[in-house]
């Protein structure tokens, strides 16, 4: 049994009063996501993503098409016990506080006061919230109410989740720890989907990912498998390199560019057949001093434009900020 | 404890945490600067003129909670997002428009208990200040529980406003539920109108129209009481009764067609 | 909508109207007092509380009189009281004493008999000559006085009185003085009182009073209608030898063409031998005209 199956699921909403036209929110998309893995499903801003969180959460109705949560129609109740979901940009009553707030949804999964009670406690631990629990979530900054909403979404142990850009508005050291949040979860034997428009995100975590473009699915499957994001090139940003040293790489070869970025600072662009370690190894010798190694990779917007053409199109209309 | 049940506790905790209760406050000052400026001015009708103020002012206290949490309450979750989570875990959306229902009836309960608690005792204050003989030509002691029947009925009659706001937030706007609200209050209490519409206008269309609308607009005018119990006349129990099963019918009507709405809705 | 949800929907709609249905049936909520309830019948008091506010609550309290009014005038009990009617014009003008239709407004509908009105000619002339002291030099108060004196006493004397007061008012018209010597010489004849209604209707400032002028108006003609059908029976009699059984006589034997109807086009009545109003008539009652006329 799959953890999550939609076949041709459909949205179209009418916009426009006087004149209604069709806006195609979400083009017949099929994916089947197993059990137990990290699904990373991407796309450029207005690509259909929220909609098809939203349509997962019986949020609003598909237009056609089906979609089930572990072999269940989406919307059972019985369903939503066994799930967790993390809207984009969160929003929580301000008049409550953090351990308030998780009380309550605890409360709505028909726990035990002093059950409730170990669980919020112990979930705002993991999540990193400490003393700010006892105030009103008014007070919250943009990061900390996403760590709420985290906890929030797992507080029942849930057997799948669905995260919505999880990673937005947090710092990299909060993305970090999302990540490890994430991968925990994953080790419980925790189905996670989760939606994201940066890759980056994604490669770390996923074995699987589907791409959205246009409301259309582009792309879906092994990570590995998908050469548009295989790397390129490396990128390697180094100090205290010499010019000497520098115009000995270039003209071997191995180096294809160098961008200088200041003073005996420099990007070198090498190619993907050259193992870079010897390399570094060899700079390094000459007293350079290493900053970064980077694979060089097209963007997930690349990406789109390639595959699409331009930028989403077909659906009658400019997509709208949502 | 359910679903609704948890939805309702919230309501209240937000109340309460609004300020709402604050009305309260307000309640007690009137009354009670009222009955002092009374005292000053006296007219003789010191002790009908509190129960008059008194019963009007539960009323009218009640109907400005009703209508203005009423027209909120789902319509701020959806605005602000916050039903996503909550529609994401295991309620149903019917459970999540009782339970809104419920906590801004508890609401409500509180709020008209504790403004008779006052009431209550500014009249027992108010029953000190007079001899034995004024007392005696009074139509019902300052105290009488039977102003308790208009109270109620009052209660029931916010329920049902209750129910008109919440059924308008879910699919309006905040301002147009309260105009729509407050204009269906306006409208149920000529209800005794529009059944005499007939001897005033000639059309006959008019006068099926005037008679069609007495019978499916909430009847507000059958709540009101008061000037009965302020004066003793005899309300028979089964008046009261039969006021409050219309409430309670028309209610339910309301909250399963705001259901059957907002089953439906898309939260984009 | 699916069936069982629309099933649910009429049983509720059912249960509603049926209530109400119920509620009706049982006549309504118990009755109460409400109409007949002034916290404060005071005006010196009122008006002193009113504050900055007396206009305003002038006009509330005009409102309310004028529902009062006909409220009760509406309603179906036979003693209906029309006693808050005088306290509720008299704050009214005591709030705002240059309230004039209050005045107009008292000057007819207090005098009325019941069940059309309190029947107090006495409070009418109270209100009025309150006005007087308020705005000595409106003739029209002076005028109304006279009036329900002619009118609704009968006191010509009384009433010739007040129309020469009237026209001994720098700005009064001209045909003020006329009036009180018809008034004196010729008081309670269909066509004095014409020229009085005549004269209400002309100034008037609200529909209603209009309409109310118009129908004394008609109520004139149709005394006047009434006679002449008399006269025309009696001659009928006088010639056939024997009493009209119906209209159908009189327009066989050529002395009407049709079936007279009054001014508001309700037939006039033949019973044995007497005219009078069809008692569907918004006419009715007519006035008592005093024994002096006949």
């Amino acid at each position: 049994m799959d953890a999550i199956r939609t076949e041709a699921l459909t949205k179209d909403y009418r916009v426009g009063f006087w004149r209604p036209r069709r806006y195609l929110a979400l083009d017949s998309l099929t994916l089947h996501v197993r059990q137990g893995e990290v699904f990373g499903f991407l796309g450029p801003n207005g690509a259909g993503k929220t909609t098809t969180l939203k349509l997962l959460m019986q949020l609003i109705y598909p237009s056609s098409g089906r979609a089930e949560i572990l072999g269940r129609p989406v919307g059972d109740v019985s369903v939503k016990r066994r799930l967790g979901y993390l809207a984009e940009n969160p929003y929580f009553y301000d008049y409550l506080t953090a351990e308030e707030l998780l009380q309550y949804f605890a409360g709505l999964f028909g726990y035990s006061a002093v059950e409730r009670r170990r669980r919020v406690s112990q979930l705002l631990d993991e999540v990193g919230i400490g003393a700010e629990r006892r105030l009103q979530l008014r007070r919250f900054s943009k990061g900390m109410l996403q760590r709420v909403g985290i906890a929030q979404a797992v507080i029942n142990d849930p057997d799948v989740v669905f995260f919505d850009e999880p990673m937005s508005g947090l710092d990299p050291l909060g993305r970090r720890e999302i990540r490890e949040l994430i991968l925990r979860l994953r080790d419980r034997g925790c189905t996670v989907f989760f939606s994201s428009h940066v890759l980056s995100d994604a490669e770390t975590l996923c074995s699987r990912v589907a791409i959205l473009a246009g409301g259309r699915l582009a792309a879906a499957g092994d990570l590995s498998e998908m050469l548009a994001f295989q790397a390129r090139a490396w990128e390697l940003v180094v100090t205290g390199l010499s010019d000497t040293v520098l115009e000995k790489v270039t003209t071997s070869g191995q180096v294809v560019r160098a961008t200088p970025l200041g003073a005996q600072r420099y990007a070198l662009e090498l190619p993907l057949s050259a193992a870079p370690d010897r390399l570094v190894t060899n700079l390094v010798a000459h007293g350079a001093q290493l900053v970064s190694l980077n694979p060089i990779r097209e963007t997930l917007e690349d990406f789109f434009v390639r595959q699409t053409g331009a930028a989403p199109r077909d659906r009658g209309l400019e997509p709208v900020a949502r | 404890m359910s679903v609704i049940g948890h939805v309702a506790v919230n309501v209240f905790k937000e109340s309460v945490r609004d300020k709402v209760l604050y009305n309260l406050v307000g309640f007690a000052t009137l009354l009670i600067v009222v009955s002092y400026l009374l005292g000053q001015l006296t007219a003789g009708q010191d002790v009908k003129i509190i129960k008059d103020l008194g019963l009007a002012a539960i009323a009218t206290f009640g109907l400005l909670i009703a209508v203005f949490i009423g027209i909120g309450l789902v319509w701020k979750e959806v605005e602000r997002r916050s039903i996503y989570s909550l529609l994401s875990k295991p309620m149903r959306r019917d459970e999540f428009i009782l339970g809104k229902y419920v906590g801004l009836a508890l609401t409500l309960f509180v709020n008209v208990a504790i403004m008779t608690a006052a009431f209550y005792v500014v009249l027992a204050y108010m029953d000190t200040q007079f001899p034995d003989a004024v007392r005696a030509s009074w139509p019902a002691p300052a105290t009488d529980p039977g102003m308790l029947r208009a109270i109620a009925l009052i209660f029931f009659e916010l329920l049902l406003v209750t129910a008109i706001a919440l059924f308008f937030s879910t699919f309006s706007s905040p301002f147009l539920s309260a105009a729509l609200t407050v204009g269906l209050w306006v409208i149920g209490h000529f209800n005794r109108d529009l059944r005499n519409f007939e001897a005033v206008v000639k059309s006959r269309t008019a006068a099926y129209l005037a008679r069609g609308l007495y019978y499916v607009l909430p009847n507000f005018s059958a709540f009101d009481i008061k000037t009965q119990v302020v004066h003793a006349l005899p309300v028979p129990a089964s008046y009261v009764v039969s006021t409050a099963a219309y409430a309670l019918v028309y209610m339910a009507l309301l909250l399963a067609a705001a259901v059957a709405i907002f089953s439906r809705r898309d939260f984009k | 909508m699916n069936a069982r949800l629309a099933a649910l929907f009429i049983v509720l709609m059912g249960a509603v109207v049926g209530l109400q249905a119920l509620h009706e049936t049982s006549g309504g909520p118990p009755a109460s007092t409400t109409a007949n309830m002034l916290y404060v019948r005071s005006p010196e008091a009122m008006t002193r509380f009113a504050l900055s506010y007396d206009a305003l609550l002038a006009d509330l309290y005009w409102i309310r009189a004028v529902q009062h009014y006909g409220r009760t005038k509406l309603s179906s009990d036979p003693n209906k009281q029309y006693d808050l009617l005088y306290p509720l014009l008299d704050l009214t003008t005591s709030l705002d004493p240059r309230f004039n239709v209050a005045y107009a407004f008292g000057s007819i509908f207090l005098a009325e008999p019941p069940p059309g009105g309190p029947g107090r000619p006495d409070l009418a002339v109270a209100l009025l000559e309150k006005g007087l002291r308020a705005q000595p030099l409106k003739w029209e108060f002076a005028q109304s006085i006279g009036f329900v004196h002619y009118w609704w006493r009968q006191n010509y004397d009384e009433a010739a009185a007040w129309f020469a007061r009237a026209a001994a008012f720098p700005n009064a018209p001209s045909w003020m003085g006329p009036l009180a010597a018809t008034t004196l010489a010729q008081g309670g004849r269909r066509e004095s009182s014409r020229m009085l209604w005549r004269q209400v209707a002309r100034d008037a400032e609200g529909e209603w009073f209009r309409n109310e002028a118009v129908r004394r108006l008609w109520q004139l003609d149709a005394m006047d209608e009434i006679d002449r059908l008399r006269r025309v029976l009696a001659l009928f009699q006088r010639s056939v030898g024997r009493p009209a059984s119906g209209w159908e006589d009189l327009r066989r034997a050529g002395y009407l063409r049709g079936t007279p109807v009054d001014p508001t086009g309700a037939p006039y009545r033949l019973q044995s031998g007497i005219v009078s109003l069809d008692p569907a008539s918004p006419l009715n009652p007519l006035p008592t005209e005093p024994a002096r006329l006949r």
